[in-house]
């Protein structure tokens, strides 16, 4: 294990959720010692950070689970189980996100008053089902791509169909689905800041109040663009790192 | 059960696609530690029939029994044939992201529900067996077609199985590793082994093989000793067959 650690990839691995850790507990250090407008908002930018990288992790991972399950759907022998994720992703990828979010914070408590959420929980329901219906064509195209003759395999060894899945299809599905998951987790980092519309005190929102009181756009805007980068630049090394981790024993 | 007593047994099986006949009325029965090959043109239905042994192929009509055991639609009894009958494929199938090791641990540990040590110590054996001890660590894409298929079939013999089903296992080599693939098959016959197998290989079924079957358009048109059968074929296809494969040899 302390061998394996020692390679690049590994290194980056670590090294970009180290790297994320420090971002989001040290930024307002530096952020503070900016002149104004920045300096003095600089805790307002840290927290709003934070609060879109849990956006971004809880939805991700929620997004994640749903993707496989709607995968899962789509190539499902029992037709509703079919139709239903069609229409799930269907629907949500013909519909904006903003409406979505609109949606299930206005509409649903229509419905039932128990639906009604926080907004935090709120963004992160309609951000997971946004993001959970493109990771689904993704990892239907990864679990088409894992060979037939290995689920075979699998089975005459007596393997179940759910071990069959979980040990053979799905850890091959994830590797070929990761290019196309990692950048739907970007673009999840990025539409989270839609969620500021109900009221979530993200970075985007952040970056407006600043603005709004300071009246200096230019520095403002700036910064909140810099945070953005950092941040999906270590999306970015940590997918990359990944990738060629698991790319092992691939031909 | 003791040796020659029927372990498999199959009547009147029937298989097909749409309007196309596969399997027509297929049977025969096999003996416990009986070594058979299969034979016959591309597209006969050999490797249907295996299919359907375990239950890769869903049989229309007639009955297939194994090791006292009906393929019916129970999801049991298909899983019980299933963990008795290992199956060797032309591709190899190894999973390709898991090592050697992992390869042949993984039904051990998940079916027969083996503790880590246990399964990893049988697959060692194994490994010696098929001569490649050294390559536990490798993954498929690092060995040759030869040692990855001697890989499958350490895998499926990890399951004890008691009948080997084997589809053209050396269709897919290089010619000079099929001797390799070959002889670990010779050793597995003389260990016992019940054997179905498919194969080209004419000197390996006159050799090893108890029994020839030769199949055409779905169904056994001969079926015999293997001395008789290669030197006094019957059927007119079956003669074809063998004096095309002569000269192609
Ligand atoms: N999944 C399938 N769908 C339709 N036809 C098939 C399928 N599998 C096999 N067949 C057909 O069944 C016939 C027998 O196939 P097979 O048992 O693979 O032949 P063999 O192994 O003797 O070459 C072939 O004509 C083949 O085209
Ligand atoms: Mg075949």
């Amino acid at each position: 294990m302390i061998s394996r650690l020692k390679d690049r990839d590994s290194l980056v691995l670590v090294g970009s959720v180290l790297g994320l850790g420090v971002l989001l507990w040290l930024m307002s250090a530096p952020l503070a010692m900016l002149p104004a407008p920045v300096g003095p908002a600089a805790e307002q930018f840290s927290a709003g950070a934070l609060m879109t990288i849990q956006l971004t992790l809880v939805s991700g991972i929620a997004g994640l689970v749903l993707g496989v399950l709607a995968a899962l759907g789509k190539l499902s022998h029992l037709p509703p189980l079919r139709w239903l994720a069609d229409f799930y992703v269907w629907v949500i990828r013909g519909t904006p996100l903003l409406l979505q979010i609109l949606f299930v914070y206005f509409a649903l408590p229509e419905i039932s008053p128990k639906l009604q959420l926080n907004e935090f929980w709120t963004a992160v329901i309609a951000l997971s089902m946004n993001v959970g219906a493109y990771n689904a064509e993704a990892i239907r195209a990864g679990i088409n791509a894992v060979p037939t003759g290995q689920v075979e395999a699998a089975r005459s060894l007596g393997l179940s169909k759910f071990y069959t899945f979980l040990d053979v299809t799905l850890p091959q599905a994830v590797r070929i689905s990761l290019p196309p998951l990692a950048s739907n987790l970007i673009a999840l980092l990025k539409d989270s800041s839609l969620a500021y519309a109900i009221g979530v005190v993200e970075l985007s929102m952040v970056s407006s109040r600043v603005q709004a009181a300071s009246f200096q756009p230019f520095p403002v805007f700036l910064t909140v663009a810099a945070v953005y980068l950092a941040l999906t630049t270590t999306f970015t090394q940590f997918a990359g790192a990944l990738e060629r981790k698991l790319a092992v024993g691939k031909r | 059960m003791s040796k020659g007593d029927v372990i498999i047994s199959v009547d009147k099986i029937v298989k097909r696609w749409g309007s196309f006949t596969a399997l027509n009325e297929v049977s025969v029965s096999f003996k416990e530690g009986e070594v058979v090959c299969i034979i016959g043109p591309s597209g006969s239905g050999k490797s249907t029939l295996l299919r359907t042994i375990n239950r890769l192929e869903e049989h229309d009509a007639g009955r297939i029994v194994v090791d006292g055991i009906e393929l019916d639609n129970d999801m049991k009894h298909i899983d019980a044939v299933r963990a008795e009958v290992g199956m060797v494929f032309q591709s190899f199938n190894l999973f390709t992201h898991m090592t050697v090791l992992d390869n042949i641990t993984l039904a051990p540990q998940r079916v027969r529900k083996w503790k880590r040590e246990r399964a990893e110590k049988t697959a060692r054996e194994l490994l010696e067996r098929v001569g490649l001890a050294a390559h536990a660590h490798k993954y498929p894409s690092q060995l040759s077609g030869g040692q990855q298929q001697r890989v499958a079939i350490a895998r499926a013999l990890a399951m004890q199985p008691k009948v080997m089903l084997f589809d053209e296992p050396t269709s897919a080599l290089d010619p000079e590793m099929v001797n390799e693939v070959l002889l670990v098959m010779r050793d597995l016959a003389k260990s016992g082994m019940t054997m179905l197998v498919v194969t080209h290989e004419m000197g390996f079924a006159r050799e090893v093989a108890d029994r020839v079957i030769f199949f055409d358009g779905g169904r056994i048109v001969e079926e015999g000793d293997p001395a008789q059968f290669f030197s006094r074929p019957t059927h007119p296809r079956a003669q074809a067959f063998l004096s095309q494969i002569k000269h192609a040899g």
